[in-house]
């Protein structure tokens, strides 16, 4: 109900300001140009300032310096150089929290469970030279404020400016939960490829990045007490993240606002632990791996072993200290039962029991999930979990629906919270052909390539009753890297990923076509921050914003 | 248990089909044996040829630069360590020599670059025998000398410091099955700097390919400098740093040719030329009309003024202007995708037709002998888009290359006419396919050469494919184009390699293996084999500051064939 009436708000007032991504839901502008004094300063008034808010306040200050953005307009700004030569100065920004509230990190405020995180802020950046004001009721909602306020400025010859001024903007995001999802197990990721993409998720106000940090083809985290998975199953010594590396990775993304929902996927897309605990996996490197997995090589979880199953909420115990998010997502995508059925211990073990296969997840599932909510987690779990598997899970659990967006509403029928991950609109590596060898006609298997116009246009709440409404957290685009590394990380996520970043903040229903020249903006942004997104048009379309429309 | 047992079996008994050295573009002749060979701690290059030229010196400098900084480990489960035994007990390589077989004239690598294509020799054999300290490769050129270099650069492995191989007895006779092996650049949707097109260069050298075909110029933008009108530039490139001078276009083709890569240049015309209208609006007809759909294939709408003299004189100028500063012997006016409505509905056009009495067929014909004139004048071979000949019916010089582009079926049509032509159909090589609609306001659009042309697709390519024997000296070879809607320096290597290899691959070996094998097929061997030494170079090229993509995770990159669709 209130996301309805916050949404037609949004309609009622929109008018898009160049510059702006994701667009604050309510905004409203002038039509002065105001430039930024050399001796611009933010200050933050109050006692007991949290360092990373000192820190956000000298990042933006850093990117006033350097953004160094020239307009996307034909002759990059040199129309504006009349107006900004008469325009008035800002030499203040005023940071405050609303009165009441306490100081706290950000990065605390960020780790909070989705539903308790407080975004909304309020920045007025007035025309006449006055100080601009941004309030908020946390330092996270500061955090997204000073986004928004870095986002405001181009530059030309020297002179860094702002237009549309008086911008008056009362913001907050439509969903609490706004994600990126990498998989660093199929190809490996140096953390500094992993900072410089929390950095843009960042400025895109994307708020969770979901880690998807190993898999069956490697094992590239260290987690003390089980040293051996990552000794044995890493593709190299050097491609492992250790404890401080992971440290460092959660203490820079909690510092953006950024909180880190490791996954430790179970009990398939496990055949890496096989390399330290042979014993513990079914079918390892079974062929044909097309009969056993998804993809090679084969090998899952002996879940029915009642070891094996003590061993993983083990591992889960001590990965969850090594993640201060309330989120910890245990996986349970593409079981396959082919696996169990030629694995004689696992065949042996049900047996014994007298249990079907089904029944041992069950029993795997509710012990794994157990040692997690005693360290007080919320396990996540992939969209199977709930609609193949008969699986008792907690409906306080996110279920990630990744196979069709169509399935949304079976698992919303079933009262679970939902996280939009959509093959169809938001996996990032489709349409690359195959990777699996020796097949020269294949296509990925969620062929097309997903445009950003088509992830824009997702409707998060299609044929969904305005109860069921309620259950969705919201959403993220996803990179799988079987054919991705380092080498094409930023131009395959970006810009594209800031598309759901937008739909996510500000609600669905954005026109496409005055869309396109603010993503232009925030892509060429990036640029100047060091990120390589890629080209959506040729430069002659990004300065004249409707003239390559496919009916101009 | 019982499975990994019958797992290991099958492993062992199955014939072990793999290279251990991976080279791309596999050698037309290539044996090898099973010697282990290190290089000495006090490896050298030696040029057995009085006063070498001054490029091959620098290029000998350059292979041993990289064989030294290389750290290429070798793709297997434990990478070169896995070697540490055979790299004990092998024998030590002290030196290569270089020798021109007695007779060949000594030029520079620059010089036999830009030779005519037909009459380069880039064949050189090498050989490293296992029991003897010294390497000899040996060619009838610098240019055949300079691709041996490239194959021997690709022979060794890192381990430590040390650099080895596996296969000693390595006896290398090899030539291009074509001589035309190119990359299509468009630099005007969206620019490059200088020093991505540099290290394109570099990257094409080491899988021997052997053009930079520059599209430099398009309707967007005009980022070539030209000394007859350097308006066009100042007013039609993105901005002032966006522009190519010309010292960048000497360095640029200098350091290409100096690595056996011929530029030949593309000034698309007559359509494909509204940036000109910045500078010279007159030239232009149909400037910026809309919708610009039905007008021209694309944003901004716009072609030359074909009809009238002026504009024709104007266009020869640009072309001997642009002609004089290259030196390449091949040059090409483009021509794709002119637009009738456009001129049809130009008051000028209309007007002159009208005053001269000819149609704009005519005149069509007129522009594009007079501009293909000015090309042979200076002693260049024109090149023209396939639409001119096959759609137009344009009368062309007896000897211009035509660039067969909107689908590979229309080779056949070429042929028959008894052009020459290169191999670029969108249907196989663009790269740019797949990534979605770039134009606005079209939700569900997909890009016009829908799907992506993955490495297995292009390298499923014939080149003969159609054709009669007689008809198979007419294919110069072929090449692979990124247009740049969609891309620029920041994609630039991932959408370009490792597919462009997959390219210089199939124009160096022909319609088949050296062996006879089709390169992909159904059950073919050979295609896994072509995922092994593509991904391995790949990995070199990472290696090298190149950003090709992954392939596969590496997982199955250090198990070719295990994550083969049926394995």
């Amino acid at each position: 109900m209130k996301l309805l009436a916050l949404v037609s708000l949004f309609a009622a007032v929109y008018s898009p300001v160049a510059a702006l991504w994701p667009q604050p839901r309510t905004i409203n502008t002038g039509n002065n140009t105001l430039r930024l004094a050399p001796n611009f300063q933010i200050i933050v008034s109050g006692h007991g300032v949290p360092s990373d808010v000192q820190a956000a306040v000298g990042r933006t200050q850093s990117y006033l310096a350097k953004d160094k953005l020239a307009r996307l307009v034909v002759g990059r700004g040199a129309s504006d150089a009349k107006s900004f030569a008469q325009a008035k100065t800002l030499s203040k920004l005023t940071v405050s929290l609303e009165k009441g509230a306490a100081w706290k990190p950000i990065t605390s405020e960020a780790q909070k469970a989705p539903a308790d995180r407080d975004e909304a802020y309020h920045l007025t950046v007035p025309a006449d030279g006055s100080a601009a004001t941004l309030t908020a009721n946390s330092t996270l909602g500061l955090l997204r404020g000073l986004t928004t306020f870095g986002q405001l400025w181009y530059a030309y010859d020297g002179t860094t400016y702002a237009i549309e001024t008086p911008v008056t903007i009362e913001d907050s995001p439509a969903y609490p939960y706004r994600g990126f999802m990498l998989d660093t197990a199929r190809n490996f990721f140096p953390v500094a490829d992993i900072k410089r993409t929390l950095d843009a998720m960042s400025w895109v106000k994307l708020n969770q990045f979901h880690w998807h940090v190993v898999d069956s083809q490697s094992f590239p985290l260290e987690i003390p007490g089980f040293t051996d998975l990552a000794a044995k199953g890493a593709y190299s010594s050097s491609q492992v993240y250790s404890p401080s590396d992971v440290q460092d990775i959660v203490a820079y993304a909690g510092a953006r606002g950024i909180d880190v929902m490791v996954e430790i996927d179970t009990p398939g897309h496990t055949a890496i632990i096989a390399e330290a605990h042979p014993d513990f996996v079914a079918c390892p490197g079974a062929t044909p791996w097309g009969t056993y997995a998804n993809e090679p090589p084969a090998g899952q979880l002996r879940l029915a072993n009642s070891t094996v199953t003590n061993y993983i909420a083990d591992l889960f115990t001590a990965a969850s200290e090594l993640f201060p998010s309330t989120l910890f997502s245990t996986g349970g995508d593409e079981l396959n039962t082919a696996c169990y059925d030629i694995d004689e211990p696992t065949q042996a073990a049900l047996n014994a029991t007298g249990s079907t296969l089904e029944q041992a997840l069950d029993q795997f599932t509710q012990v794994t999930h157990k040692a997690l909510e005693v360290k007080g987690k919320t396990p996540a779990v992939w969209e199977e979990m709930v609609l193949v598997h008969n699986v008792t899970i907690s409906k306080e659990s996110p279920v990630l629906v990744w196979i069709s967006s169509e399935n949304v509403k079976a698992v919303a029928e079933k009262g679970f919270k939902i996280i939009h991950a959509a093959s169809d609109y938001f996996y990032l590596d489709c349409g690359h052909g195959a990777w699996v060898g020796d097949f020269p006609t294949g296509n990925s298997w969620c062929d097309p390539f997903k445009s950003w116009q088509l992830s824009y246009s997702f409707n998060p709440t299609a044929n969904l009753t305005t109860d069921e409404a309620a259950l969705i957290l919201g959403g993220q685009h996803l990179l799988w890297a079987e054919q991705s590394g380092p080498e094409n990380l930023d131009d395959t996520i970006w810009p594209r990923a800031a598309s759901s970043a937008e739909l996510f903040w500000t609600g669905p229903g954005g026109n496409i076509s005055t869309a396109l020249p603010r993503l232009h903006d925030v892509s060429y942004r990036f640029r100047t921050r060091g990120v390589k997104t890629i080209s959506l048009q040729p430069e002659w379309c990004a300065l004249r914003p409707g003239a390559c429309d496919l009916t101009a | 248990m019982i499975l990994r047992n019958w797992l290991a079996m099958v492993l062992l008994l199955s014939p072990a089909p793999r290279y251990t050295t991976a080279l791309w573009p596999i050698p037309s002749s290539l044996s090898r044996g099973a010697t282990a060979v290190k290089l000495s701690s006090v490896f050298d290059i030696h040029i057995d040829i009085s006063s070498p030229p001054a490029d091959l010196v620098a290029a000998v400098s350059r292979t041993r630069s990289r064989i030294t900084t290389d750290r290429f480990q070798r793709l297997v489960i434990g990478r070169s360590t896995t070697d540490i035994s055979s790299i004990s007990s092998a024998r030590t390589l002290t030196s290569l020599s270089l020798a021109l077989h007695p007779g060949s004239l000594v030029r520079s690598i620059a010089d036999e670059t830009n030779q005519p294509i037909t009459s380069r020799s880039e064949v050189y054999s090498l050989a490293i025998t296992g029991d003897r300290p010294s390497a000899i490769l040996i060619a009838n050129s610098t240019l055949g000398l300079f691709r041996g270099l490239a194959t021997f650069e690709q022979l060794w492995y890192d381990l430590n410091g040390t650099k080895y191989l596996l296969d000693g007895g390595i006896d290398i006779v090899d030539q291009p099955a074509f001589p035309y092996r190119g990359f299509s650049f468009d630099t005007s949707r969206n620019f490059y700097p200088v020093a991505d097109i540099l290290r394109t260069i570099d990257a094409m050298s080491w899988v021997k390919l052997s053009i930079l075909y520059w599209h430099v110029i398009d309707s967007q933008s005009f980022p070539l400098h030209v000394e007859a009108y350097p308006e066009l530039a100042e007013k039609g490139a993105y901005s002032a740093e966006e522009i190519y001078s010309q010292n960048d276009i000497r360095t640029i083709v200098q350091y290409a040719n100096e690595r056996g890569v011929d530029v030949v240049m593309e000034l698309d015309s007559p359509g494909h030329t509204t940036a000109i209208g910045a500078a010279h609006p007159e030239l232009i007809a149909c400037a910026a009309k809309s919708p610009w759909a039905s007008y021209a294939s694309e944003p901004p709408a716009g072609q030359l003024r074909i009809a009238s003299p002026a504009t024709v004189e104007f266009a020869k100028t640009l072309f001997d202007s642009v002609a004089s500063v290259l030196p390449s012997k091949m040059m090409s006016s483009g021509g794709d995708e002119v637009n009738l409505p456009c001129w049809e509905e130009d008051e000028e056009t209309e007007t002159d037709l009208a005053e001269r009495n000819i149609t704009i067929a005519d005149a069509l014909n007129d522009f594009v002998q007079a501009v293909q004139g000015v090309i042979t004048s200076h002693g260049k071979t024109p090149f023209i888009k396939s639409d001119m000949v096959l759609t137009h019916n344009v009368p062309v010089v007896n000897d211009t290359v035509v660039v067969v582009w909107q689908t590979s079926e229309d080779a056949v049509s070429v042929a028959e006419r008894n052009l020459r032509f290169i191999h670029q159909p969108s249907n196989y090589f663009y790269l740019d396919c797949g990534a979605g609609e770039w134009l606005g306001n079209d939700v569900l659009g997909n890009s016009w050469c829908d799907p992506f042309k993955t490495w297995q697709r292009a390298y499923s390519f014939d080149p003969l494919a159609n054709l009669t024997e007689d008809q198979h000296h007419l294919v110069l070879g072929g090449q692979m184009p990124i247009w740049s809607e969609q891309s620029s320096p920041e994609n630039l290597d991932p959408i370009i390699w490792p597919r462009l290899a997959v390219a210089a691959e199939v124009f160096w070996t022909g319609a088949t293996l050296p062996d006879g094998s089709p390169r992909l097929g159904p059950n073919a061997t050979s295609g896994r084999n072509a995922l092994a030494r593509l991904n391995e170079l790949r990995y070199r090229l990472v290696d090298r500051g190149v950003s090709a993509i992954a392939l596969q995770p590496k997982w199955c990159v250090l198990r070719p064939g295990e994550c083969d669709l049926d394995s």
